[in-house]
């Protein structure tokens, strides 16, 4: 083989010690806060069908990882958790309990064209919440997005909420055909406003129609309050729904972590209902996202709807706040001849809570440089005794 | 209020971007010394100034150590990178074209396109259907085909000038290009009231 002998494959990383311990802090203290909201954590396989997962999946088909089976089917890395577990759920769980909820913590592959640096696989938490159509279900998807945060000790951050009835209707309203609607859409789906503006111009609508569109441009990602939407809409389910998603916030008293965004817009059209980002300080992307789903659950041929989100680790772990957690090390070193008072001593200081490391002294090329790492130093030896 | 920090391109756009913001009403030092500089901080507006290759402004923003930048649209079209495009500044306005020698035709099995906006290019002739063989250059285009290295190039043109010097002419208008002001999604979030109120400042002056 040619590679050299230390290479990865593009995009994928080792965990060290330090970041490992990271991890594992997060994933106990959400697993703990979400189980504690009766949320239940599924494991999914690493490898899916193409055909079933890697095609309905939110994630660009050309971040899939693929290979091919004995038998010549095409399968992927799962790029996401939504899809196998939308799978999951319609194929078996479903029959057994209504709403579900589950929650996970697992690695997602996507394949990087990018920067050679940018992870390829990494952690993501979230939780979906499958069989509940309500607007009580997307607010405890959000509210639980919060707290979930906030129990990081994470402060600085936003959640900004959209609905892709909102946005259609309104793309729908003030333009003429159903290409410039989509036209339109795809250019929010990558944030181009000024793109957005340039083609409501070549459109040549009627006045009051590309007026409305470029006022609303400017205005609809700082809108203060959901009446100030009213305006752009006719009265339909979409904008009732984000009304009461509003009050439900408002009543658990969480508004100041969420903003309102009606260009937020996916490029998957089994996002039907709401959605939403998670944005914090500390890191120029984003932390995650969501929203409603029942598109995704009609395509694996249920009629329920679905609601989650999901947290990036590795950002996640970028704008935890610093904790210093050290643990009480101690280093046991003995000679061969006390290996048995060596392993006595090593016991009872494990009982006693500490991590406890037995090292032969014979086994040691720099005592010095080993011993510095602990902070303590027990040595047994022959002089111990007498 | 929080600290904006805006990436901006060195030379002649900064000057201009600069006297922009001056104009909108910006506490700004009529002369800043940029020599050698790449940060300029200005506590009475709390903006710190990074100064960056053109082609890093994206970068920069994309990452969230710059919260805003201005950047050229060819380099957001070339570079596709994960940034909000809120507002054309319409200054430095020029346009992407093909040229080459006068008179001639593409060769027909597969042309050369020389090139420093290698994404660009293949976008452009897939989208009309021409198989081509993209090379990628940093400088001095006009070169390749005089040389006889590409069949085209495809480059940036504001006067034309450059193309006539070099006795090329041009073929085909790719897309208009112009300075844009771009922001990194989170600071779009996070500092909101600070960047809407740059942009609103901005887009009366520019309109």
């Amino acid at each position: 083989m040619s590679l050299k002998m230390f290479e990865k494959p593009l995009g994928m990383r080792d965990t060290f010690p330090v970041i490992y311990e990271k991890i594992e802090t997060v994933r106990q203290t959400g697993r703990k806060f979400l189980r504690a909201r009766g949320y239940d954590f599924i494991e999914t396989p690493s490898l899916e069908y193409f055909d079933t997962v890697g095609k309905a999946s939110a994630i660009y088909d050309a971040s899939l990882f693929k290979l091919v089976d004995s038998q010549g089917n095409t399968l992927v890395l799962r790029p996401d958790m939504t899809t196998p577990i939308a799978r999951v759920a319609t194929s078996k769980l479903l029959k057994e309990k209504i709403p579900l909820r589950l929650a996970y913590f697992a690695n997602v592959f996507r394949a990087q064209q990018t920067e050679g640096g940018r992870p390829a696989e990494f952690g993501q938490m979230g939780i979906e919440v499958i069989g509940d159509s309500t607007v009580f279900a997307d607010a405890e998807v959000i509210i639980t997005a919060i707290h979930l945060i906030q129990s990081f000790g994470i402060e600085s951050f936003k959640i900004t909420i959209g609905h892709a009835g909102v946005l259609n209707c309104i793309l729908k309203d003030y333009t003429e055909s159903d290409e410039q609607a989509s036209t339109l859409r795809k250019l929010l789906v990558d944030r181009n406003y000024v793109g957005f503006e340039e083609a409501v111009e070549t459109f040549h609508l009627p006045k009051t129609k590309s007026d409305a569109l470029l006022q609303f441009i400017n205005e609809a990602t700082t809108f203060a309050s959901i009446e100030e939407i009213e305006k752009y809409v006719r009265k339909n389910d979409a904008l009732e729904y984000m009304q009461q998603l509003i009050e439900l916030i408002k009543a658990a008293d969480l508004s100041q972590y969420v903003a309102l965004d009606f260009t937020l817009s996916s490029h998957m059209n089994y996002y039907t209902g709401m959605l939403f980002e998670v944005f914090a300080e500390g890191s120029g992307f984003e932390l995650g996202n969501g929203g409603r789903y029942d598109g995704l659950l009609h395509h694996f041929g249920s009629e329920v709807g679905a609601t989650g989100f999901g947290i990036r680790i590795d950002r996640l772990l970028e704008v935890l706040p610093s904790k210093e957690t050290e643990d009480e090390t101690v280093a046991v070193i003995f000679n061969e001849l006390e290996y048995m008072k060596a392993l006595q001593i090593a016991n009872n200081l494990r009982e006693e809570g500490k991590r406890v490391t037995l090292q032969s002294k014979n086994g040691l090329i720099n005592e010095e440089a080993f011993t510095k790492q602990f902070g303590q130093v027990v040595y047994v030896s022959q002089e111990d005794l007498a | 209020m929080s600290e904006l920090t805006i990436a901006m391109p060195k030379g002649r756009i900064f000057e201009e971007a600069y006297q922009m913001l001056i104009d909108v009403g910006f506490n700004l030092p009529e002369e800043v010394e940029m020599s050698r500089k790449l940060m300029i901080e200005i506590p009475e507006e709390k903006i710190r100034f990074i100064l960056a290759k053109p082609t890093d402004v994206p970068v920069y923003v994309e990452h969230g150590v710059a919260d805003i930048g201005i950047a050229g649209k060819d380099t957001l079209l070339e570079q596709k990178r994960n940034v909000h495009e809120l507002l054309d500044l319409k200054i430095s306005q020029c346009y992407i074209a093909s040229a080459g020698l006068p008179n001639t035709t593409m060769n027909e099995i597969a042309p050369r396109i020389a090139t420093k906006y290698p994404n660009i290019a293949m976008n452009y002739y897939k989208e009309i259907g021409e198989q081509v063989e993209i090379i990628e250059l940093n400088g001095s285009i006009e070169l390749a085909p005089m040389i006889g290295l590409a069949d085209r190039i495809v480059d940036i043109v504001s006067t034309g000038r450059t193309l006539k010097e070099n006795g090329l002419v041009e073929y085909e208008h790719i897309t208009d290009v112009s300075s844009r002001l771009i922001a990194n999604p989170v600071s779009y979030r996070m500092k909101s009231a600070r960047i809407q109120e740059l942009v609103t400042r901005l887009k009366k002056f520019v309109n």
